[in-house]
């Protein structure tokens, strides 16, 4: 067989018989390991690292895509401190994050603690709260823009209905950013089921002990919930930053941007800069001002708020 | 069955050099089947654009057995800019695509889309003076005098109408000629007639209830720039201007502007919700459930807005006249990528677009509006106008209003930028009831400082 094989089939039996036996049992563990880890990896070498990298070269070009890259030095980093629409899209991006991620958490625990309850068919509030986490963001889009119509929305309908005014949602700027938090929220679902999962983690006899001692449903909350809960608080904390800080999709397709810059979001900005004004040496800045306000959040959050966090089992 | 970790490591290498190897010979394929050249096509569109290339390249290929053409397809339009952009960056552009008109003229000076002048001059058929509908086709082909590719059709606005409203309402709807085209005032007046609230009142009535309208006369979006570009030429100003700047800050342009942003603010005539129509109740279901008399949309609306699609006696007719009648007229090109290893073989691709039997594929279902002029003779029509599809009225669109009274786009480098940045934002504001003189003069300034940017920088 082996003087019919292929070149690459020898080559591969040199290894397997005679210089990877020799190895001792150890170091084949590790290579072994490296194999079974080597597709994150590599992903993470080409489709993260690598590009990153590449933005940080392309901050000093000037790149349309079509010509060469141009060496510009710190042409890019002057324009971004003299950019109306980078002070606008930041603006927009942090009223939406500073609105939607407290407002998501709060939602989400609530939800959480709802469906935290031993009742018949609660499996399937379970189910009707998780959905909307799992539409797809095209469809989540549609649906929603389809909600907010100002002449022919059901939410516009309803309010009409009440003898409201027609809103519109879509169009006037000021209620805009609004209609983005209404949408998000709804989508809550991921978290809320990792606040489940903390909630039944909170064993059962703190809240006996409690009990004993005279604390009321508040106090159960205030005292046992919410200390035992920080982790997972904290942890939807700061990955909500992060998502809301990158929301893209459903401005793209809902309102691309307007109604006069009013959801023109960081991420659609650098997409934008980049495919269509063909600035792809700026969009690689904007990325990586993005990078940095996501690393100072991070570290703010873990300063301020991450002191607060109870861990049960610190060493874990 | 149990297997040791070597032999299935074996295996696994196995399989992985067999197929390398198979992909390889894959890979080699075409050109062993026969001496054939294979040239790309990039572009986009629905299933009714897809299955029209599919039909052209096999005809093509029919007609041309050493040429084989492969259609890269990408659904949407928008997306397709940027596919185009990465596949140039990373050198693997197609040989020939569609090209976006508001892509066209930086990728043509980009040196990215290659000089087909002396091939159109040359060519037997496409080289004959006014083989093309003129001068408009070279206003938009032209680039610095010189052709980068050719259009592939012709889409302008005009419109829709619900017939059975304009009985009920005693009024003549319009058409595409000179004495059926309404002047302005009178389309204001008409407008009232035909927009209700629930108790029957028209907007000069009193007590008509403007939250309350359960009848609109039009729909004119003032949220894109080619209905609005209409009304502004049609007032004597200019979009974009000879020198490749925004025009919109001129009284004309601005009046023009306004005088369409009205019909909601002032008049009352026309629904706020423009902006979004495609994703709510669109026109053409407005129009189909006697809610709208008239929708203002694109020549292209017809291949779903048509009389054997709605359930209601529709027509077609030209935009009412401010100065002088006008609809603003574009398309995408097609066009040879400068990079083709293959220049002959895509320009006889680029000639076969060119002529009658692509363009009639997409006429024939109200989609497009040919460029040539052969398709205009009482001959020609009888090949893509059908009934059905085609109000009585609409050859005349086509043979008589556009030659005389379409303008031609051409939009500058840069322009995609200027119209994200400054354009739209002030297109939303007049949406939204600010003035246009308000909002333009400043918008218009800021774009054009992009376009005179991106003129030096190319």
């Amino acid at each position: 067989m082996t003087s019919k094989a292929p070149a690459a089939a020898g080559l591969s039996e040199f290894w397997l018989t005679r210089q990877y036996n020799r190895l001792s049992l150890k170091r084949r563990r590790t290579i072994i390991g490296y194999v079974f880890i080597l597709p994150f990896i590599l992903g993470f070498l080409l489709w993260f690292l690598v590009p990153a990298l590449v933005a940080a070269g392309l901050t000093l070009h000037k790149w349309n895509l079509i010509s060469p890259p141009r060496f510009v030095g710190a042409f890019n980093f002057n324009r971004m401190l003299s950019d109306p629409l980078l002070a606008q899209s930041l603006k927009v991006t942090v009223v939406f994050s500073a609105i939607s991620v407290p407002l998501g958490l709060v939602f989400a625990f609530f939800l959480a603690n709802l469906i935290n309850t031993k009742i018949r068919g609660i499996a399937v509030f379970r189910t009707i709260y998780f959905l909307p986490s799992i539409v797809p963001a095209v469809a989540n889009a549609i649906l929603w823009a389809w909600l907010f119509n100002t002449e022919f929305g059901l939410i516009n309908f309803i309010i009409r209905a009440f003898g409201g005014p027609k809103i519109g949602w879509l169009q006037d700027p000021s209620w805009v950013m609004l209609a983005f938090v209404i949408l998000t929220v709804w989508g809550v679902g991921g978290s809320m089921i990792i606040f489940l999962a903390g909630l039944q983690g909170i064993p059962q006899i703190f809240y006996e002990a409690a009990e004993i001692d005279g604390a009321g449903r508040w106090q159960r909350l205030w005292h046992v919930t919410l200390p035992m809960m920080s982790p997972i608080i904290f942890f939807n904390l700061v990955i909500g930053f992060i998502n809301s800080f990158q929301i893209f999709v459903s401005a793209l397709l809902i309102t691309n941007g307007g109604p006069q810059h009013a959801t023109l979001f960081l991420v659609l900005y650098v997409y934008r800069t980049a495919f269509q004004s063909q600035k792809m040496g700026y969009a690689a800045v904007l990325s990586w001002l993005l990078f940095a306000i996501l690393m100072l959040l991070s570290f703010i959050v873990f300063r301020y708020i991450g002191s607060r966090v109870y861990y049960e089992n610190p060493g874990d | 069955m149990s297997i040791s970790r070597r032999e299935f490591l074996k295996l696994t290498g196995g399989s992985a050099t067999a197929a390398a190897m198979l992909s390889r010979l894959g890979h080699l394929h075409p050109a062993l089947a026969q001496d054939m050249t294979t040239i790309t096509f990039g572009g986009w569109g629905g299933v009714a654009e897809d299955e029209g290339v599919k039909a052209a390249i096999e005809v093509f290929m029919e007609e041309h057995p050493d040429i084989a053409v492969e259609w890269q397809h990408t659904p949407s339009a928008s997306e397709y800019s940027r596919v185009t952009l990465t596949n140039i960056a990373a050198g693997t552009a197609p040989d020939t695509s569609f090209i976006r008109s508001d892509d066209y003229e930086t990728l043509a000076t980009g040196g990215v889309l290659m000089d087909i002048t002396d091939l159109v001059q040359n060519d037997p058929l496409l080289g004959q003076p006014n083989y093309f509908i003129e001068p408009q086709e070279s206003q938009r082909c032209e680039v610095n005098g010189r052709w980068y590719g050719i259009g592939s059709t012709w889409v302008a606005h005009h419109i829709y109408y619900n017939a059975e409203l304009f009985d009920e309402a005693g009024v003549t709807p319009p058409g595409f000629q000179d004495d059926e085209i309404w002047e302005w005032e009178d389309f204001v007046e008409i407008c009232k007639v035909l927009t209700k609230d629930s108790a029957g009142r028209h907007p000069d009535d009193a007590g008509f209830d403007r939250e309350d309208i359960v009848q609109w006369a039009v729909d004119w979006s003032t949220s894109w720039w080619m209905p609005l570009a209409a009304a502004v030429h049609s007032n004597g100003g200019e979009f974009i201007t000879d020198d490749g700047l925004c025009g919109l800050d001129s009284p004309e342009a601005l009046e023009a502007m306004q005088r369409v942003a009205d019909l909601v603010h002032v008049h009352h005539v026309a629904p706020r919700s423009a902006s979004i129509e495609s994703l709510g109740m669109n026109n053409t279901q407005m129009i189909n459930a006697g809610r709208l008399a008239m929708g203002v949309d694109g020549s292209w609306a017809l291949s779903w807005m048509n009389p054997s699609l709605l359930d209601v006696a529709m027509g077609t007719g030209a935009l009412p006249k401010m100065a002088k009648p006008a609809s603003v007229m574009q398309a995408h090109f097609h066009s040879i990528l400068s990079s083709t290893e293959h220049p002959e073989e895509a320009w006889a691709w680029l000639r076969f677009l060119a002529t009658p039997f692509y363009q009639e594929h997409f006429a024939k279902i109200g989609l497009w509006i040919p460029n040539q002029s052969a398709m205009l003779t009482e001959e020609g029509l009888k090949g893509w106008v059908r009934e059905g599809i085609h109000p009585p009225n609409y050859s005349q669109f086509a043979t008589d209003y556009l030659p005389k009274h379409g303008v031609a786009a051409h939009l500058p480098p840069g322009w995609i930028e200027a119209r994200n940045d400054y354009i739209t934002p002030a297109f939303e504001a007049i949406t939204n009831g600010e003035r246009a003189d308000a909002v333009f003069p400043d918008a218009v300034r800021q774009a054009n400082d992009v376009l005179m940017f991106a003129r030096e920088g190319m």
